[in-house]
């Protein structure tokens, strides 16, 4: 059930959001410390504290409070300085914004650490353990293995497959914050929509928070197919938040929170997978019995994907996908790793007939 | 080809999210191949939408900060208008009231019109037309031409790089929306299809195999083991000549079909649309929102984000100087406007105006 008023406080409105005014600077540049957050676990020093290879630039002090709070800029002079930083911000963030591709599925990733590390979305990352391939901006294209996700918050990780670089440093995004985003702050999506077109490589969208939530931004920086996994970065170039999923209207686009990452990574790391989005639990429609040694189905659920692929009762699971089935709960967690929509080949025992099923998995609560 | 999943899901759930990984077309049956997937819309996000005006990029406060910068040109653009409906803006490009316009939207034959500036009805005739660039020149002919209160737009060099903020005036000052230049100017091409396969055939007709719902082909009444004789009153060498000649054509174009069913000849005029339209789903077609027929098949165009109408085509696009940098002309999907850039714009317009004005024998 989602709560009607914004959990958090900080996400009244676009004009009076700033809850932490940070003194005015002296100096033109301004790196807040408190804003370096780095993945707290794998191996790397990619912590982005020091960020000569990153994406972070440095921030006219003209441009302070639109950064912070966002809002109308006082004058077309304002502006234009903006569109000075976001063609700055473009540049370097191009060259970590990579196309992932996992079998026939196109999304993009964001590379956050010079050892490799990719932060994409959940659903483009799949499962853990999976062959990717990894197109670089420079159109370059190296293996990667996917890690872990956290799906409820559709957060994924993977990571380009080590010697791939000479020993050389992976060009990677600054990491930020999203816990200071408050609505009508301004921000530049980086993605490849509608997949990579080497003609034209990762393009620019600049707009503005329409809505922060703990598990989910959502901004006017249109995104379509192909963008998924994709960056979402501040006025300073610092990453907050990762493409996710969009609605009918051009102004519905939901990025996943950069802190959710932090939050997640040691488990992301070490290849686990969990949980599921709202509404978006990978369902099969059957009901078996777990104490069997078997994986009989003994009722198939009428309306659902399982009915639908042409499953019987009776029939027993030997394969899912690539995965032997051995009992009923192994079914519930192969199913639990895939995802609404997903076609997977069944093997099931009828009678004494081994029979090949395609089912399209369906959606739950 | 499985567009299937995607349908489904689509009919249960008219408003849904769309998870934004692409899945490219070709499935193979077995093994994991997902499909876009959709998730209702959560109840937060109807509240969301109310306030969404207010902190978004083209809220209120955006357009009165542009404004300025619209007003510069605001002379220079005009509504235009066929068959009763507004179908696209129009630059002025002569003091003699010669503009230019998408001509694409005026459709068959119906008469046109251009509501000046100045609020001002004017008859206009189309002068010159340039189907490559989809560009069609007007010219005023109504009215009392001492009041059309006009002014030629002036075209700038000036070319801004990628992440410049670019703003789209309407008529009369008013400002339709601002964006960002996404791609540079680069040749964007076209793969007309009518909607239909044809069974391999190396000479002769093309016979139809199938033909794809709600496509030109199946609007214009074509229908599956239909024998195509002719395009455009040419004689078929096969269905790779078939696919090759349709395959030039524009989307938007209308052929004419010259077809054999069963005994009969029938001629069918279908219009032409682009393949990436044809293959996309159901999904995509709904979150890519209204576009032009005429999206593909420009000599150089500039991307950019600005969220037009399709209507809005035609007005001149602005740098955040206020320079004219090039002129609207498609809405191609939701994450991208198209806009031929000056330098292309004064040489297609240099030679319509000379064909329009060339003195008729």
């Amino acid at each position: 059930m989602f709560a009607i008023v914004p959990a958090l406080a900080f996400a009244d409105d676009a004009t009076t959001g700033d809850r932490d005014v940070p003194a005015i600077r002296e100096n033109s540049f301004v790196q807040d410390p408190s804003a370096v957050q780095g993945p707290s676990g794998g191996d790397s020093n990619g912590r982005g504290a020091t960020d000569s290879a990153g994406t972070r630039v440095s921030l006219p002090i003209d441009l302070e409070p639109i950064h912070r709070r966002g809002g109308v800029p006082q004058s077309l002079e304002i502006l234009r300085l903006m569109e000075k930083q976001q063609r700055r911000v473009a540049e370097r963030a191009s060259k970590c914004t990579v196309s992932v591709k996992i079998g026939p599925a196109q999304g993009c990733g964001v590379i956050v650490s010079d050892t490799g590390f990719i932060i994409t979305a959940a659903h483009v990352a799949m499962r853990p353990k999976l062959k990717a391939i990894v197109t670089l901006s420079d159109g370059r294209q190296v293996a990667a293995t996917t890690l872990g996700m956290n799906r409820e918050v559709d957060a994924g990780l993977i990571r380009i497959d080590p010697g791939q670089n000479g020993g050389e440093p992976w060009p990677h995004a600054s990491l930020g914050t999203s816990d200071n985003l408050v609505p009508g702050m301004w921000c530049i999506a980086m993605g490849h929509p509608g997949g990579y077109d080497p003609s034209r490589g990762a393009v620019i969208r600049v707009g503005r928070m329409l809505e922060v939530r703990p598990d989910v931004i959502r901004t006017d920086c249109a995104l379509i197919g192909g963008d998924s996994g994709g960056p979402l970065f501040n006025f300073a170039g610092e990453l907050i938040a990762v493409h996710s999923r969009i609605g009918n209207d051009v102004a519905d686009n939901l990025h996943v929170p950069i802190d959710h990452y932090d939050y997640s990574w040691d488990r992301m790391a070490l290849g686990e997978a969990w949980g599921f989005l709202p509404n978006f639990k990978p369902t099969l429609g059957v009901s078996g019995n777990r104490s069997t040694k078997v994986a009989e189905i003994i009722a198939v659920k009428p309306g659902m994907a399982a009915e639908a692929g042409g499953m019987l009762a009776g029939d027993i699971v030997i394969k899912f996908g690539t995965k032997p089935i051995t009992d009923f709960q192994s079914l519930v967690d192969a199913v639990a790793d895939t995802m609404p929509g997903e076609r997977v080949s069944v093997l099931v025992q009828r009678g004494n007939a081994t029979v090949r099923l395609v089912i399209e998995i369906g959606r739950s609560g | 080809m499985n567009q299937q999943p995607i349908a489904r899901f689509s009919k249960r759930c008219p408003s849904a999210f769309v998870l934004t990984a692409l899945v490219s077309m070709v499935l193979s049956a077995a093994g994991f191949a997902p499909a876009v997937f959709a998730q209702s819309t959560p109840h937060w996000m109807g509240h969301g939408r109310y306030q969404s005006s207010i902190a978004s990029r083209d809220s209120g406060a955006m357009m009165r900060l542009v404004r300025p910068l619209s007003e510069m040109v605001e002379q220079s653009v005009v509504q235009v208008y066929s068959g009763g409906d507004v179908v696209a803006l129009g630059t002025v490009v002569s003091e003699d009231g010669y503009i230019l316009t998408k001509r694409s939207e005026l459709s068959g034959g119906e008469p046109v019109s251009v509501r000046l500036p100045n609020g001002q009805k004017v008859d206009a005739r189309v002068a010159a037309r340039r189907k490559s660039n989809d560009l069609a020149l007007l010219k005023l002919h109504g009215g009392d031409e001492a009041n059309w209160n006009i002014k030629p737009a002036t075209f700038s060099t000036v070319d801004p790089p990628t992440g410049s903020f670019l703003v789209s005036p309407g008529r009369d000052g008013f400002t339709i929306g601002i964006g960002v230049l996404g791609v540079p100017a680069r040749y964007v091409a076209h793969q007309g299809r009518l909607g239909v396969n044809f069974y391999d055939a190396p000479s002769g007709p093309a016979m139809v195999r199938r033909v794809h719902p709600e496509s030109g082909a199946d609007n214009a009444g074509l229908q599956d083991g239909d024998r195509i004789l002719k395009i455009n009153g040419r004689q078929l060498l096969g269905s790779q000549s078939a696919i090759t000649t349709l395959g030039k054509m524009y989307p938007g174009d209308v052929v004419r079909l010259t077809i054999k069913r069963g005994e009969n000849t029938l001629e069918l005029d279908a219009l032409m649309c682009d393949q990436a339209l044809l293959m996309e789903s159901e999904n995509d077609a709904k979150v890519n929102g209204p576009r032009n027929v005429r999206l593909s098949g420009f000599d150089s165009v500039i991307q950019h984000d600005t969220v037009l109408a399709p209507n809005q085509c035609g007005g001149p696009l602005l740098d955040s100087q206020g320079n004219i940098i090039g002129i609207n002309i498609a809405r191609a999907g939701r994450v991208v406007s198209y806009a031929l850039p000056s330098s292309l714009v004064t040489a297609e317009m240099i030679g319509m105006l000379e064909e329009a004005r060339r003195p008729s024998e």
